[in-house]
């Protein structure tokens, strides 16, 4: 081999560590950021779950009847409804594992190679509490004046599945609200409802919730609600570009009898978005059998998503 | 799951080695840093399966080099308006020879680029070259003969041996 042309080799090694590597937090963060932007571009949405409950019963008039609804309380602490698991996650518990703050920097390296000198970056810490304002406003046409953040689950049972993520929760906050279509006069009977759940996960577990939500739903392909003649079949879907990932997934069952067009079933829609180590789940629920639309879903769910990025920056 | 701590450390024990695969295939500082911070975004951005790869280093050469030879390409329909219209090139410093190599290393293919750097910067056999681009050994041994014959060119003041068979086998 060529003795001089190794020297080379060597001189170019020096002048490359004459460049300045990045702090890794920053590599880390500014990918992220830059995945919700370009999501942004293309229209981001929150995570909406579509539950086969009627929602109807949950929910309370606030004091005018039209003004926008109210930021939700914390976490609901009643038994969850029919169909329906994971229960109301704790308040915030347990703080960001200290592992994953600012490790030392690991000199091993092979091949002889020294390990980079990290410049100093400057970033926002994990959140650890959710403010009302991540939580979206309804679009004025849609607004119903009804809200809630009476206890309950914030995903439709799936076979008795348990997520082990849940261990990870740093806190959640989750409400039901209703909406109506934009040609429904104000005051009739809602269109539809959407149980709206947000959960601050440990960093770098908040992925390990939505693969888990995927594997129960795989893992489900149908199953009996309790009260419940029927059997409910339930499938992924196509998530959509949300946030760095989301899942989506259909929840279906005939109309029971005198319900919904005949041979029509009842389908119901959830989608859980990730955005850094966020995951907010929009679950539409309906209101008395309604069917839920997607576009509407899909509009409420680019809303969320955005008062998400804009909480997180 | 995407586990910050591991991801870090791999950064830590990584990025100088990267930033020097990427300046011998770039040639160009500026170029080399958006080279590999891309990459470790792109790394990041699935580090739940990354970390569990075999070899994840080597996924990330892959990813630098596949993006210097998209980078490279622009820079050189840029360079050849340039050269029409512009002033010529700057000379380098005679004596760094770091910066010599690079000027030479820009003449020749992305694929010479990248074999030379892999065998002279991480001292790879040619075997492993070969897996790690997915071509045959003998392709390999030709980029670096053909590299090396080209740079006894370009370097006409620096002694670059004749390749031989048993420096590449």
């Amino acid at each position: 081999m060529s003795a001089e042309l190794s020297d080379l080799y060597r001189s170019l090694t020096v002048v490359a560590d004459g460049v300045e590597i990045a702090h890794p937090e920053l590599v880390r963060r500014h990918a992220d950021r830059r995945a919700r932007v370009q999501v942004a571009g293309s229209a981001v949405a929150v995570a909406v779950l579509l539950g086969g409950v009627a929602a109807g019963g949950r929910l309370a008039f606030s004091a005018d009847g039209s003004a926008p609804l109210p930021p939700p309380a914390g976490t609901p602490a009643s038994p969850p409804p029919t169909g329906s698991a994971l229960p109301p996650s704790p308040s915030p518990s347990a703080p960001p594992s200290a592992s994953t703050a600012s490790p030392t920097p690991s000199r091993a390296t092979p091949s002889g190679t020294r390990s980079p000198e990290p410049t100093g970056a400057v970033t926002a810490p994990p959140p650890t509490s959710i403010p009302d304002r991540a939580f979206f406003v309804l679009a004025a046409a849609n607004r119903t004046g009804l809200e809630s953040t009476a206890a309950g689950p914030v995903l439709p049972a799936l076979c008795g599945a348990r997520y082990p993520s849940e261990s990870a929760v740093v806190q959640r906050r989750a409400r039901s609200l209703a909406y109506k279509r934009p040609e429904t006069r104000v005051g009739s009977v809602p269109d539809g409802s959407y149980r709206h759940s947000i959960t601050i996960y440990r960093p770098g577990r908040a992925d390990d919730a939505l693969r888990e939500l995927r594997q129960a739903v795989r893992a489900c392909p149908e199953q009996r609600m309790p009260d419940d003649t029927r059997t409910w079949r339930q499938r992924l879907l196509d998530p959509g570009a949300y946030g760095d990932e989301s899942v989506l997934f259909e929840l279906r069952a005939p109309y029971p009898q005198g319900m919904g067009d005949p041979g029509a079933d009842e389908v119901r829609l959830v989608r859980a978005v990730r955005v850094d180590d966020v995951v907010t789940v929009l679950w539409e629920q309906g209101w008395e059998y309604t069917a839920a639309e997607r576009a509407q879903v899909d509009a409420d769910s680019r809303r969320a998503v955005a008062a998400i990025e804009k909480w997180l920056g | 799951m995407r586990h910050a701590q591991s991801f870090d450390e791999f950064y830590r024990s990584t990025a100088r080695r990267m930033m020097r695969y990427g300046y011998a295939v770039s040639g160009d500082h500026t170029e080399a840093q958006d080279l590999v911070q891309e990459a470790f975004a792109r790394a990041w951005r699935q580090w739940g399966r990354l970390s569990e790869h075999p070899a994840p280093e080597a996924w990330l050469r892959l990813v630098v080099s596949r993006l210097a030879n998209d980078r490279w390409r622009h820079l050189h329909r840029w360079r050849v308006m340039a050269s029409r219209s512009g002033p010529p090139p700057t000379a380098p410093p005679p004596s760094e020879n770091g910066v010599l190599l690079v000027h030479a290393l820009r003449q020749l293919p992305a694929t010479q680029r990248q074999a030379l750097a892999l065998h002279y910067l991480f001292d790879m056999p040619i075997e492993e070259i070969a897996r790690e681009a997915g071509v045959p050994l003998g392709t390999v041994k030709s980029w670096l003969s053909r590299g090396r014959s080209r740079l006894a060119v370009l370097l006409p003041d620096v002694h670059i041996d004749e390749l031989e068979a048993n420096d590449v086998s």
